[in-house]
C-alpha cells in the first residue's frame, strides 16, 4: 500500500497483537476498516475493547501495527481531529449539563466555535431539548447520546464505539442506527462493537467477529449467517418414544450421531439444521412418536464463535 | 493531516489554533465537577480550621500562652506547612485525576487535541490555587485570633507567600501521585504523616527532601530578624519546587498518553 493511498484508508490492522502481562488480549489481528459500517462482534472478553483503544491509540500494540489515515495513532493526539472514540462505560461529569459537557469536549479538540458546535451535535441526537440538565440525572439512553453527541462535536471521519447499543429502547436503537448510517452515507468510517449479531447486522455493512483475541471469520452479515447456520448442530429432543425416534434418526444422511439423554430424551448431532428440522417431523410420524420439546443446545454465541475459530 | 481540510474548511466544526487560556478553564471546570463533592469539601474546612481553632485556645489563655510570635511560628510550621497545607494540596490534586481514572471519564481528557503536558498543567494550577489561597485564609484567620492585624515580624504574610508556594509544590507532587498510582489518596497520606510529619523533623539530612522545609526556607527570609541558618535556603526550595514541577509535566503528560487503559474501559 503506497503512502498516498495507506492516508485514505481510515483504519488499518496489520499483524496487530496485544497483551496485558500474560494475557494475550489481542492475537495477530489484520483488517482493514473503510468507510461504511463494520461491526466487530464477539463476546464478552473477546478483545474488542482492547482493539478499539488501540485504533484510538490509547495504548501501542506489543506486535504489529496499527494505522489511522496512515499515521500511527499512539502519542498523536492529532488524530483526534478525525477520530472519536464512544466508551462503553456511561460515566460522565455529574455535575454538568449535556451542553456544558459537550461544549468542554468542542474546546479540548480546538474547534474554533465550541458553542455552535455543541449545539448541531446535541440537535444530531435529539438531546437538544434537555441540554441544559444536569448528566447526573439521565438515564441511560440519555446518557449513550450524551456520548455519541460528545464524539461527533468534531464531526470525525472515523467513529469507534464500544457497545454503543447498550440501555437503548428500541426506538432510541433506531434512531442511534439511523444516525451512524447518515454519518456513514457521508463517507465516515465507522466501527461498532457489540456481543450480540442481531444488534449489527442490520446496520453493518461488514461485520468482524472475535474470539480468544482472535479474528475469527470477517463478511457481510449474510455471509457469517450462512456459516453460522451450516455449522453442525446439536438438538436435545424430548419424545415420548425416544428409542423409536432414535432409530428413525440415525438413518438419516443428515444426522451425525445420536445419544441417549435418560428414558425420554436423546441428543440429536445434525450437521445440515434446515434439513434436519424438516426431516425430524417426518421420523417422527413414521415411528409414531409425540415430540414434546426440542431446543438447539449450542446457540450461544460463545458456541457459534467456536465453531468459527476451528473452521 | 491531509485529511483535516475537510473539517478545517468551515462550519461549526472548523478548528481553530489551541487556546490555551480557554483550554485551561474548560479543564479546571471539569476538575471542579470531580472534585465538589460536600464530603471534600467538608475534609477541606475541617483542615483550614485546625490553626485557627490552636490560635482560639492561644487567645483564650491569654499571657499565660506565652510568646505570640513564637506561637505563630511552631503553628505555622507545624500545622499550615506540615498539614494543612498538603492535606489540602493532597485532597485537591489527586480527586480529580482519581475519580476520572476509576470511572472512565479521563477519556474525554486523553481523546482531544489538547497537549498533555497542558491537561496536567492545568489541573496543576487548578490544584495549587486553590491550595494556596484556601490556605492562606487559614494562615491569616489563624494571625489575626491570635495577634489581631499586628502582622508581626511579617509572619503572617511570610507565610501566606510561602503556602501559596507550598501549593505548587504540594500540588504537582500529588497530581503526579493521582497519574501513577491508584491508591494516590493514602500513598499520599502516608507521605504527609511520616515523610512530612516525622521523618523530615528527625533527620536533618531529609530537610532537602522535604517541602514543608521548602516551606520554611521561603517564609524566613521574609521574617524580620531572620530566620534559621541550617537546612535549605530559599534558592535552593525554589529550585527544587521548579523541579518537581517540571517532573510532574513532563512524567504525568506521558502518563496521559498512555493511560491505564483497564480501568478506562469496560
Amino acid at each position: 500500500m503506497t503512502a498516498a493511498t495507506s492516508a485514505m484508508v481510515p483504519l488499518a490492522f496489520d499483524h496487530v497483537s496485544h497483551w496485558y502481562g500474560d494475557v494475550v488480549a489481542v492475537n495477530d489481528v489484520s483488517a482493514v476498516v473503510e468507510p461504511g459500517i463494520t461491526g466487530l462482534l464477539g463476546p464478552n472478553g473477546a478483545g474488542k475493547t482492547t482493539l478499539l483503544q488501540l485504533a484510538a491509540g490509547l495504548m501501542g500494540p506489543s506486535g504489529g501495527t496499527v494505522r489511522v489515515f496512515g499515521e500511527t495513532p499512539v502519542r498523536n493526539p492529532e488524530i483526534f481531529r478525525q477520530v472519536a472514540l464512544v466508551p462503553e462505560r456511561e460515566a460522565l461529569p455529574g455535575m454538568l449539563s449535556a451542553r456544558a459537557f459537550v461544549e468542554a469536549r468542542a474546546t479540548l479538540l480546538g474547534l474554533r466555535n465550541p458553542r455552535a458546535a455543541a449545539t448541531a451535535a446535541l440537535e444530531m441526537v435529539e438531546m437538544d431539548t434537555v441540554a441544559d440538565r444536569a448528566v447526573s440525572g439521565f438515564s441511560k439512553g440519555m446518557r449513550q447520546r450524551t456520548k455519541l453527541a460528545a464524539a461527533l462535536v468534531q464531526q470525525p471521519r472515523l467513529v469507534l464505539l464500544d457497545e454503543p447499543f447498550n440501555g437503548l429502547d428500541p426506538r432510541q436503537r433506531l434512531h442511534m442506527m439511523q444516525l451512524l448510517e447518515a454519518r456513514a452515507a457521508e463517507g465516515t468510517a465507522v466501527l461498532l462493537s457489540s456481543h450480540i449479531l442481531e444488534e449489527i447486522e442490520g446496520v453493518a455493512s461488514r461485520i468482524l467477529v472475535m474470539l480468544a483475541g482472535r479474528l475469527a471469520a470477517s463478511g457481510d452479515h449474510r455471509t457469517l449467517r450462512r456459516m453460522m447456520t451450516d455449522r453442525p448442530h446439536t438438538v436435545r429432543i424430548r419424545a415420548s418414544n425416544v428409542r423409536a425416534l432414535a432409530s428413525q434418526l440415525v438413518v438419516e444422511p443428515a444426522v451425525s450421531g445420536v445419544d441417549m439423554d435418560g428414558a425420554d430424551a436423546l441428543h440429536v448431532r445434525t450437521t445440515d439444521y434446515t434439513a434436519f428440522s424438516r426431516l425430524l417431523v417426518r421420523a417422527a410420524k413414521r415411528g409414531d412418536v409425540t415430540l414434546f420439546d426440542v431446543q438447539p443446545t449450542d446457540e450461544s454465541l460463545e458456541h457459534v464463535f467456536a465453531y468459527l475459530v476451528q473452521r | 493531516m491531509a485529511a483535516h481540510s475537510a473539517s478545517a474548511s468551515g462550519g461549526v466544526a472548523a478548528y481553530g489554533p489551541v487556546s490555551y487560556p480557554r483550554t485551561a478553564l474548560v479543564l479546571m471546570r471539569l476538575a471542579w465537577a470531580r472534585t465538589g463533592s460536600p464530603l471534600l469539601i467538608l475534609g477541606v474546612l475541617a483542615v483550614l480550621c485546625l490553626p485557627v481553632l490552636f490560635s482560639l485556645i492561644f487567645a483564650s489563655r491569654g499571657a499565660l500562652s506565652g510568646d505570640p510570635i513564637d506561637f505563630l511560628l511552631a503553628r505555622y510550621d507545624t500545622i499550615v506547612a506540615g498539614l494543612a497545607t498538603p492535606l489540602i494540596a493532597l485532597l485537591l490534586g489527586t480527586s480529580a485525576f482519581s475519580a476520572e481514572t476509576d470511572d472512565g471519564t479521563l477519556l474525554y481528557l486523553v481523546t482531544t487535541t489538547t497537549p498533555r503536558w497542558w491537561i496536567v498543567t492545568a489541573r496543576l494550577l487548578f490544584a495549587a490555587l486553590l491550595t494556596g489561597v484556601l490556605t492562606s485564609l487559614s494562615v491569616f484567620a489563624a494571625g489575626f485570633v491570635a495577634v489581631g492585624l499586628s502582622n508581626p515580624e511579617g509572619i503572617v504574610s511570610a507565610y501566606t507567600v510561602a503556602v501559596f508556594y507550598g501549593g505548587v509544590t504540594y500540588a504537582s507532587l500529588f497530581t503526579m501521585l493521582a497519574l501513577l498510582t491508584r491508591r494516590s489518596l493514602v500513598v499520599g497520606l502516608v507521605y504527609v504523616l511520616f515523610w512530612e510529619g516525622a521523618l523530615s523533623e528527625t533527620f536533618q539530612a531529609i530537610q532537602y527532601l522535604s517541602v514543608r522545609k521548602w516551606m520554611t526556607a521561603i517564609a524566613e527570609p521574609m521574617i524580620a530578624g531572620g530566620g534559621d541558618a541550617s537546612g535549605p535556603s530559599a534558592a535552593y526550595a525554589l529550585v527544587a519546587a521548579a523541579v518537581v514541577v517540571a517532573v510532574t509535566v513532563f512524567v504525568g503528560g506521558r502518563r496521559l498518553h498512555e493511560p491505564r487503559m483497564g480501568r478506562i474501559g469496560s
